[in-house]
């Protein structure tokens, strides 16, 4: 599956390369802690590579938009929502009422719906949905917006980051990445701070990534040099993959599949200890007579 | 993370009897951990500080205290704030110096001061 830059410095790199192509992305966080200025980065990186956005408002107008960018330094929305290439949608939650089928025919009526970029921000629902309802037409919006391109969708925290409601969640459960930002109030180093919560399919950071918010860069990842080395796959261990795949063709059938697995185990092994005795484990288990009862 | 701070960290653990020394959030949230291989009872140790150090340290604000220590079975547990958002902790075993592991933390928590702060 091919990948989606993210546009925040330093974070690619933590997310095996970037979101993948026509995913989900929930951008989860407190008030203040840099949400909006993520999908703004996210949408003006692809459109200065030439892509289309649609971001779809359910706070900030247009020109809302347009003066908060001006201020951090990105004069060039303008030029782009100009040219069309750049689509702001502002609406109010409250004004749909079957966002499923809302939401992805408003998005088809602005742009013609292939590898976009798009933002939902933040997201907000009827409250008269039921949990049920909510859920079924949730995984909807989202199915409808993943044949469009890859999105990037906000979400508010509550005041209390700990302890999520279980309607507040629910996106959360079904989208593909989340990222949690949070932001103490301190003004020290680790106050403002990014963690992958979740990253479906592909290897990413697990550690907590201080951040800065620049003006004219926008949000900057301070991820340490050890932070990015342990995300990196590890290519020292070679001869013990390749070993433990020859001794997969005596296997048959089972052993090809087998060391495809190993293959991309062997892509992705970041750790630094060695895996001979996790392959020792794995090959001997598998060369068991799986179905066989005693 | 700054450079300085891993290395504050990794001379820490140097010391004979540390087994591991964490950096935590004082929301509880672990920043960065130094730990001398897999052990189970850190584990349980390091959950008990995620739920605990909140609560922990606002008693050492209210008293005014600069480190607290609890023993649990033979580990010794220092916690030295080491600025207004972060707090290191330090874990020993019944044969460190407890004296050198003490003067050690606190120093390492001055040099942390000096990068997040």
């Amino acid at each position: 599956m091919g990948r989606v830059s993210t546009g925040i410095y330093g974070l690619d790199d933590l997310m095996g390369g970037g979101f993948r192509e026509n995913t989900i992305n929930m951008v989860r966080g407190g008030t203040g802690v840099g949400k909006t200025t993520f999908a703004m980065q996210y949408s003006l990186f692809g459109l200065n590579r030439g892509e289309k956005v649609v971001y779809i408002s359910f706070e900030m107008s247009e020109e809302q938009i347009i003066r908060d960018c001006r201020d951090i330094g990105w004069e060039e929305i303008e030029h782009y929502i100009e040219q069309g290439d750049l689509k702001i949608i502002h609406l109010f939650g409250e004004d749909l009422t079957f966002p499923s089928l809302d939401i992805a025919e408003m998005v088809r009526k602005a742009l013609p719906a292939q590898n976009l970029r798009l933002v939902i921000d933040p997201l907000t629902y009827p409250t008269f949905y039921s949990e049920k309802e909510k859920r079924k037409s949730l995984s909807t919006i989202f199915k409808d917006l993943r044949k469009m391109g890859t999105a990037v969708i906000t979400l508010e925290d509550p005041s209390d980051g700990n302890h999520i409601p279980e309607g507040s969640a629910m996106p959360l459960y079904l989208a593909d990445s989340v990222v949690y930002m949070q932001n103490l109030g301190f003004g020290e180093m680790y106050d403002r701070t990014l963690r992958i919560m979740k990253h479906r399919g592909s290897k990413h950071g697990d550690s907590l990534y201080p951040y800065t918010i620049e003006t004219g860069l926008g949000i900057v990842i301070r991820a340490s040099q050890k932070q990015v080395e342990k995300v990196r796959p590890k290519t020292k261990f070679d001869e013990q993959f390749k070993e433990a795949i020859e001794r997969t063709r005596a296997m048959g059938k089972a052993g090809e599949r087998l060391s495809a697995r190993i293959k991309a185990l062997q892509n992705n092994w970041t750790h630094d200890e060695d895996p001979s005795q996790l392959l020792r484990l794995v090959l001997e288990e598998e060369k068991k007579g799986h179905g066989k009862r005693n | 993370m700054a450079k300085g701070i891993d290395d504050a960290l990794d001379d820490l653990q140097e010391i004979e009897g540390v087994e591991a020394c964490i950096l935590y959030r004082i929301d509880g949230v672990p920043i960065t951990l130094r730990a001398r291989g897999y052990k189970e009872h850190l584990l349980e140790t390091m959950f008990w500080l995620e739920k605990q150090i909140r609560n922990v340290l606002g008693e050492m604000n209210k008293e005014g205290l600069t480190e607290t220590i609890f023993y649990f079975r033979n580990n010794r547990i220092l916690i030295a704030p080491s600025s207004r958002s972060t707090v290191l902790v330090t874990i020993t075993d019944a044969e460190a110096n407890q004296q050198l592991t003490s003067l050690e933390t606190l120093r390492a928590s001055k040099i942390i001061e000096g990068y997040v702060a």
